[in-house]
C-alpha cells in the first residue's frame, strides 16, 4: 500500500545543534502513527516542519505519491496537512463556527462573512465526527478543555486535511475528556485520515496507535507496528535502555 | 451558568448602560430645568459628535488589542493642517483632503511603532501624543488659526431636518462602522485578533497587516473630528481637545471595549459616549463646579476600567 507521506531523509540542525538526522518515515491513510520521544528529541522540530513552519535543510516530502515542498504552514494546509497545536490556536471571545472557519469563511459578495452557512456547515462537521457542543454559537471559552479539542480537531477536518498532526491533544484534559478525544480519533481514522499522535501518555499508547516510531537524540532509533511491540519495549527504546529497531525497514528505504 | 453569564455578559453590559443612561436623565432632570429641553438634546447630539467620531476609531483599535492615546493629538494636528491650507487659498476640499491625509500618516507612524517594532502600544502612542501635539503647535507657530466662515462650516454648524449636520454625521459613521465590524470578513478577523492573534497567524490571516491599518483608520477617523471641529469654531487651535482622550477612552471602555481586546460592539460605544455627554453636560447644568467636573471625569474613567476588569473575570494581574 502506497503511504500518504513519506518524509526521506529529513535533516535540520539549529546552528550546532542537530535537531533531526536523516529521519526517513511513512504514514499511511486510515492510520494513527505515534511519535514519541523524550524531551529534545526532535518530535516538535518534525511535527513544525510537517507543518510549514521550520524548513527541512534536507529531505524529501511525498504526500498521496507527489512530491511536495512543506515550506509555509500554508503550503501545508493545501495539501492536507493540518496541525492541532498543543495550546489549540483557538480564539477563545469567539464563537464555534467562526473557530472552525477561521481564515476560510464561507463569504457573500466577496466580504460580507456568510453566517449562516458557516453555522450550518460548522454543524454538519460537528455532527459528522459525532461531537456534541450546547451549540456552533456559543463562544469557545465557555466549553470544556475535551470541547475545545475537538473543536481544534473539527477545524482541521473542516481544512479537508488528510494528515493530522496532533499535539500533546489530552495534556491538559481530564480522564473523561480524554477517552472522548480518544474516541474521536478512531473515528477520524476510520474515516480515512491519518494521524500522527505526539504523547508523553504512554499508558495506553499500544491501543492508540497502530504504528511507533520513537526519535532519540534526533534520530528515528526505532519503527514497528503497535501490535509488534509492548508498552515496557517502547519506554526502553526512549530512554536508551534498549537498542531501537526498524522492524519495518524496507519500507523506510 | 458560567456558559450562560458569559454569554449574555454583552447583553448585560448594555442593558447596565441603558439603565445608567436613565438614571443620569432623571438625576439631571431634577437638578436643573433645562437638561430635559429639545434643545439642550441638541447641544449634547453637538457635542458627542466630535468625540463620538474618534471613539469610533479607537473601538476598532482596541478591538484588535491595540490603543491610541494620541487621537486628541492626531485631531488637533488635522485641523491644523488644512487651516493652514484655507488660509493660504487652497480650497476646502482640497484642504480637507490633506487633512486627513496627514492624519492618516500620523496612524501610519503609530502602526509602524506598535506593529512593526512591537513597542507596547500605551508607551509607544504616549510619545506620539506628545510628538503629534508638539507638531500642532509647530505648524502655527503656536498660534491659533481663524478661518472664519467657508463652504466647510455647514459641517459643523449646519443643521439638516433640525438636527445638528455633525451629529447625523457621527451617526451615520458608526452605523456603517458597526455593520462592517459585525458583518464584514475583515471585522470578524479584527475580532479573532483581539481574541488571539497567534490563532489568526497560524489560520493564514494578515494579522500585521490588519493592526497596521487600524491605527491609519484611527487617526483618519480622529482627523475627520478634528476637521469638523474647525469647522465648528471657525478656529483651529493646536490645543484643541487636549486631555480629551482621555474621556474618550473611559467612553469606549465604558461601552464595553475589553482593554484586552476581542469584546465589545460599536453600539456599547455610541452608549458610552452619551452616558460621557450626558454627564458633562448635566454636570455644567446643575452648576457643579469645574473642578468637581474633574473630579467625575475621572471617577468615570476609575469605574470603567473597573468594570472591564470585572466583565474579564478577576481584573489585571
Amino acid at each position: 500500500m502506497k503511504p500518504l507521506l513519506k518524509i526521506a531523509n529529513v535533516s535540520k540542525s539549529f546552528g550546532s545543534v542537530e535537531a533531526l538526522i536523516d529521519v526517513n518515515l511513512e504514514v499511511h491513510a486510515g492510520e494513527i502513527l505515534g511519535l514519541l520521544g523524550d524531551n529534545g528529541a526532535g518530535k516538535s522540530t518534525l511535527i513544525k516542519i510537517l507543518s510549514g513552519v521550520y524548513s527541512a535543510d534536507q529531505g524529501q516530502f511525498e504526500f498521496d505519491g507527489r512530491r511536495v515542498d512543506l515550506n509555509t504552514p500554508s503550503a501545508a494546509q493545501r495539501i492536507g496537512i493540518a496541525t492541532v497545536y498543543q495550546d489549540l490556536s483557538l480564539v477563545n471571545t469567539r464563537p464555534v463556527a467562526h473557530n472552525i472557519f477561521l481564515g476560510r469563511e464561507p463569504r457573500r459578495w466577496g466580504w460580507i462573512l456568510d453566517q449562516r452557512k458557516m453555522e450550518k456547515d460548522a454543524q454538519v462537521i460537528l455532527e459528522r465526527l459525532r461531537i456534541q457542543l450546547p451549540s456552533v454559537a456559543v463562544d469557545v471559552e465557555v466549553l470544556s478543555g475535551g470541547q475545545r479539542q475537538a473543536v481544534a480537531v473539527a477545524r482541521s477536518i473542516a481544512q479537508s486535511s488528510q494528515l493530522l498532526l496532533l499535539d500533546e491533544p489530552w495534556a491538559s484534559l481530564g480522564v473523561e475528556q480524554t477517552q472522548k478525544v480518544r474516541l474521536l480519533m478512531k473515528d477520524l481514522r476510520s474515516h480515512g485520515v491519518a494521524i500522527i499522535l505526539i504523547t508523553h501518555d504512554l499508558s495506553e499508547i499500544i491501543s492508540d496507535t497502530d504504528r511507533i516510531a520513537v526519535l532519540r537524540q534526533g534520530r528515528l532509533v526505532g519503527y514497528t507496528k503497535s501490535s509488534q511491540t509492548t508498552q515496557h519495549e517502547i519506554i526502553g527504546w526512549i530512554t536508551g535502555a534498549v537498542k531501537g529497531e526498524i522492524r519495518q525497514e524496507e519500507k523506510l528505504q | 451558568m458560567k456558559m450562560v453569564l458569559i454569554k449574555r455578559q454583552g447583553s448585560w453590559t448594555i442593558l447596565g448602560l441603558l439603565a445608567t443612561l436613565l438614571i443620569l436623565a432623571i438625576t439631571f432632570t431634577l437638578a436643573s430645568p433645562y437638561f430635559l429641553t429639545h434643545k439642550n438634546f441638541l447641544n449634547i447630539g453637538q457635542a458627542i459628535s466630535i468625540r463620538g467620531i474618534i471613539a469610533i476609531g479607537l473601538t476598532i483599535v482596541m478591538i484588535t488589542g491595540g490603543l491610541d492615546l494620541s487621537i486628541a493629538a492626531v485631531a488637533a494636528a488635522a485641523g491644523m493642517i488644512a487651516a493652514t491650507l484655507i488660509n493660504n487659498h487652497v480650497d476646502g476640499t482640497t484642504a480637507a483632503l490633506v487633512g486627513l491625509l496627514g492624519a492618516a500618516v500620523l496612524g501610519a507612524i503609530n502602526g509602524t511603532i506598535v506593529v512593526r517594532l512591537h513597542i507596547n502600544p500605551i508607551i509607544a502612542t504616549l510619545g506620539t501624543l506628545l510628538f503629534f501635539r508638539g507638531l500642532a503647535f509647530v505648524i502655527s507657530g503656536g498660534a491659533n488659526i481663524v478661518i472664519g466662515v467657508n463652504t466647510w462650516s455647514s459641517l459643523g454648524r449646519g443643521f439638516l431636518f433640525g438636527i445638528p449636520v455633525s451629529l447625523i454625521f457621527f451617526l451615520l459613521l458608526i452605523i456603517l462602522s458597526y455593520l462592517i465590524m459585525r458583518y464584514s470578513v475583515t471585522g470578524n478577523y479584527l475580532y479573532a485578533i483581539g481574541g488571539n492573534s497567534q490563532a489568526c497567524r497560524n489560520a493564514g490571516i494578515k494579522v500585521d497587516f490588519l493592526r497596521y491599518s487600524t491605527y491609519i483608520v484611527t487617526a483618519i477617523f480622529a482627523g475627520l473630528a478634528g476637521l469638523i471641529l474647525m469647522s465648528q469654531s471657525g478656529t483651529a487651535l493646536p490645543i484643541a481637545l487636549s486631555g480629551a482622550e482621555l474621556d474618550i477612552i473611559a467612553a469606549v471602555i465604558l461601552g464595553g471595549i475589553s482593554l484586552s481586546g476581542g469584546r465589545g460592539s460599536l453600539f456599547g460605544t455610541f452608549l458610552g459616549v452619551l452616558i460621557i455627554g450626558v454627564i458633562n453636560n448635566g454636570l455644567i447644568l446643575s452648576g457643579v463646579p469645574i473642578y468637581w467636573q474633574l473630579v467625575a471625569r475621572g471617577f468615570i474613567l476609575i469605574v470603567a476600567v473597573t468594570l472591564d476588569g470585572l466583565r474579564r473575570g478577576g481584573g489585571y494581574r
